[in-house]
């Protein structure tokens, strides 16, 4: 059965197929990156800075 | 925040837990093992460079070497790259993940036991690669040399030692969010697990021999999908959490962009995985993978730049510092050079560019920029902020590190501007023809002589970065004596993150939860605020998943077709498997790391085929494990080689290759004409081979060595007839002769139909050695023509 199914899968629109999966992907990553709060933004980029925990550890 | 002196400290988890999660736990950082990753970083650094400063001095004196075979630049080529990548760059990325994880998760690391055993196994192994490649145990596959026992110990170190302590390491942390370095990091674990366990699998022929499940195209796919992913996985991402982290250390200020930095990551983690075959432009390669690679090739060049933009601007405001600071100096120069890789890679991965590019030493100027600029110096630039703080001492001499810093960028210019030169010289004189079509420089040793002097330049800014290496080993040296007697180690308190976690509550709530829409648009709104990428981006499972989705679907995507479409490798009914005696010789090929020098591979581009005949056909490939198409034309491409010059030729070019060739810059393999072939260690390659799928004989199976004797003893009779010596049979010069004669000639070889009276002796004989074609292999039908016999889809 697998081997009828992996002759009947056509594999010349893998290129394509690629290319569109990444393109949602990136624009996934877009969005969600541009969603994202200034406070959180700071707050994250600031982690490597102190090495003491700081509380609240929230965004 | 307190401090304890080491020794009070508890030995594997930190100076004490509770068991209650709401109650304050206390905890200090590993720096220890921080510390003795950054001892191995600066110790396998020197080896790395020293051993490249010898493999470069070598190329224009070769008969420095005086025939040795364990210095040869064959077998000393890899041990620089696996040194340079593997030694160096490995333990550089251990320092920076051990110290900067603890302090990004505020948790010492997991287990300190797992910890020492990671640093001690990866010592070995670097150690077992030392020994191995200058004793000719190689698979020869690029930056995958080391044999099967050593691949499988990468394994269990890197995945289960290195990985599962991260991992855990993470699981108990105490930031709620992983910082974006740590995504690089966690990346970086899972590709090169995948890629070192797949491009890897063999089937052994002995403690010291595996042969490839992958042949011809597919093995060289698999290779360029490892070695262009290695670059990728362990030369890149580990480097850009590195700058993550001590790029803002050393500034005092945050990443310029944080949105840009998840960006750059998810970006960069798709795309590279799939750029492995723009290395095979032109090649038996199918085109449709060639363009696909070429393309995200291209499109890598977005993120990567990404990255470059965010680390420089990360020194917005802070330029001041950089000129008084030699660490910021250092990581500028680095991210710059990262820069200007990350633009030429996908320049030269477009196929016209790399119908010059490729082979020449453009490529290893390429890749010297970023290793020597990139890699080099985000690791010196990390150790010298690392050196004062983990011995807690001021750094011997601040002028050495700013005169380091100059000697290493000046010896970066001096290698790479010449071989730069060099490479595309040797481009534009390997395809000039003149009016008449034919080719401006046949003598391919011509083209090679042209370039010397620019080699020298290389030997002079290899021994400034050298000179370089140096002074950062006397400075951290002299740092360590001036150490305490005791180091402190700060003692921190905090709760264990709780289990529950408020900010999902509040991402629920829509802020059209009162007003007057469809249900829908309330649920797109929360969908939109992303709270469930928040929520991935706290959970390291579920985020370590993700990313080997990433990569692990990128690759499908390419491996899946390439192995199950069949028209990508079209058979070839005169291609046969090596004879026992041809097997031995490819062996012996390989070990002397001849694929560093000569490349397999005629592509259709008319002055090859003119320099050195028909091109290079997928079905000429399916015995070859591994693929030997190389990656690099320091000598001329061997893939017709087989009949062009008489075995005493051969002989003779082993023992001196001046003699024959003037101007050759191939070492003597002297040692080949002296050493005797063991004929009884034949059958192990023999039945590897037929496991794999090799067509061989009963005879070939079960008197292997008597079969290879008897074409060693008519190769041995021609060279007596040619004018060479007698008694050369058992020598192992035989069997490379006989693989070498062999080469390319598979397509042109013409079947002698079944005769219907009975054989000669001498050609009975002449078949059992394998020298004639088989009347089994009639069965196979093979074409009537006398050349080119063509492909058979």
């Amino acid at each position: 059965m697998i081997k009828d199914l992996v002759c009947a899968l056509d594999y010349s629109n893998c290129a394509e197929v690629a290319l569109c999966v990444f393109f949602v992907v990136f624009a996934a990553v877009l969005f969600s990156s541009m969603r994202l709060s200034r406070a959180a933004v700071e707050r994250f980029s600031s982690i490597p800075l102190n090495d003491q925990v700081e509380d609240p550890r929230y965004e | 925040m307190t401090t304890a002196a080491a020794h009070e400290a508890s030995p594997d988890r930190g100076p004490g837990t509770t068991s209650d999660d709401q109650r304050l736990e206390t905890f200090s950082y590993d720096d220890q093992i921080a510390r003795m990753f950054v001892a191995a970083t600066i110790v396998w650094g020197l080896v790395a460079t020293l051993v490249g400063l010898i493999v470069a001095i070598i190329l224009v004196m070769p008969n420095l070497t005086s025939g040795l075979p364990w210095i040869s630049f064959g077998r000393l080529r890899p041990l620089h790259t696996n040194a340079a990548i593997f030694a160096f760059a490995g333990n550089a990325i251990f320092a920076a993940i051990y110290y900067s994880t603890q302090r990004l998760c505020k948790a010492r690391m997991w287990s300190d036991t797992l910890s020492r055993m990671h640093f001690w196994g990866w010592q070995i192994i670097i150690v077992a690669a030392a020994i191995t490649l200058p004793l000719g145990i190689t698979q020869s596959r690029e930056y995958a040399e080391l044999e099967w026992p050593i691949d499988i110990l990468i394994a269990v170190v890197w995945l289960f030692i290195f990985g599962g302590n991260f991992l855990m390491t993470l699981v108990h942390r105490r930031e709620r969010h992983m910082y974006v370095a740590l995504w690089f990091y966690i990346a970086t674990i899972v590709t090169v697990a995948l890629l070192h366990v797949f491009n890897n699998l063999v089937v052994p022929a002995g403690w010291f021999k595996g042969y490839s499940v992958y042949a011809g195209v597919q093995d060289a796919f698999m290779q360029w999908w490892y070695g262009h992913n290695a670059v990728a996985f362990f030369l890149t991402t580990p480097f850009l959490g590195l700058m993550y982290y001590f790029l803002p250390k050393a500034a005092e200020r945050p990443v310029f962009s944080y949105r840009l930095s998840i960006i750059h990551f998810w970006s960069l983690v798709f795309i590279y995985i799939w750029a492995g075959p723009h290395h095979l432009h032109y090649t038996a390669l199918p085109q449709w993978a060639c363009t696909l690679g070429m393309l995200f090739s291209l499109m890598l060049w977005m993120p990567s730049w990404g990255g470059m933009i965010n680390g420089l601007l990360t020194l917005r405001g802070a330029w001041h510092k950089v000129a008084v600071d030699p660490v910021l100096k250092f990581y500028v120069v680095g991210v710059t050079f990262y820069g200007m890789s990350t633009f030429e890679g996908p320049m030269l991965s477009i196929r016209s560019v790399n119908a010059l590019s490729h082979y020449t030493d453009w490529t290893i100027a390429h890749v010297h920029s970023g290793a020597l600029g990139w890699n080099g110096f985000m690791t010196f630039g990390m150790l010298y902020w690392l050196l004062p703080r983990l011995f807690q001492t001021k750094m011997w001499s601040p002028r050495l590190v700013n005169l380091h810093f100059w000697l290493g960028t000046i010896g970066i210019l001096v290698y790479i501007v010449p071989i730069y030169a060099a490479g595309l010289m040797q481009g534009l004189m390997w395809r000039a023809m003149d009016d008449t079509g034919h080719l401006t420089y046949p003598d391919f040793i011509e083209t090679t002589q042209s370039i010397v002097p620019l080699w020298w330049l290389r030997v002079l800014g290899g021994l400034m970065y050298f000179g370089g290496v140096v002074m950062l080993a006397v400075n951290a040296t002299m740092t360590w004596i001036a150490r305490p007697s005791t180091y402190e180690v700060p003692v921190y308190s905090a709760p264990r993150l709780t289990k529950e976690y408020e900010g999902h509550e509040q991402l629920k709530r829509s802020v059209l939860q009162d007003a007057p829409v469809l249900d829908v648009a309330k649920k797109l709104d929360v969908w939109a605020q992303m709270g469930w990428h928040r929520s991935w981006e706290r959970l390291p499972i579920k985020f370590t998943v993700l990313a080997t989705l990433a990569v692990v679907i990128a690759t499908l995507f390419e491996v899946i077709p390439t192995f199950l479409i069949r028209s990508n490798v079209p058979t070839i009914a005169t291609v046969q498997p090596y004879t026992p005696l041809e097997l031995a010789g490819r062996h012996i090929y390989v070990s002397e790391g001849c694929y560093n020098c000569h490349s397999q591979m005629i592509r259709p581009i008319v002055a090859e085929t003119k320099r050195y005949g028909e091109y290079s056909k997928p079905g000429e490939f399916i015995y070859d494990r591994p693929f030997q198409w190389g990656s690099r034309r320091i000598g001329p491409d061997m893939a017709r080689e087989g009949g062009k010059q008489s075995s005493f030729w051969h002989w003779t070019h082993f023992q001196d290759p001046q003699n024959v060739s003037p101007g050759s810059v191939m070492p003597s393999y002297k040692h080949l004409l002296e050493n005797d072939l063991k004929f009884n260690a034949i059958a192990p390659h023999v039945k590897a081979a037929a496991y794999l799928g090799a067509p061989y004989s009963d005879a070939d199976l079960n008197d292997t060595a008597a079969v290879a004797m008897k074409q060693a003893e008519q190769i041995a009779a021609d060279i007596v007839q040619q004018g060479g010596p007698p008694m050369t049979f058992e020598k192992q010069a035989i069997a490379l002769i006989a693989y070498l004669q062999r080469i390319g000639t598979d397509l042109y070889r013409t079947e002698t139909p079944a005769p219907e009276t009975k054989q000669a002796p001498e050609t009975e004989q002449a078949v059992e050695a394998g020298t004639e074609p088989r009347p089994a292999d009639s069965e196979t039908p093979v074409s009537a023509t006398p050349s080119l016999p063509g492909e058979q889809q």
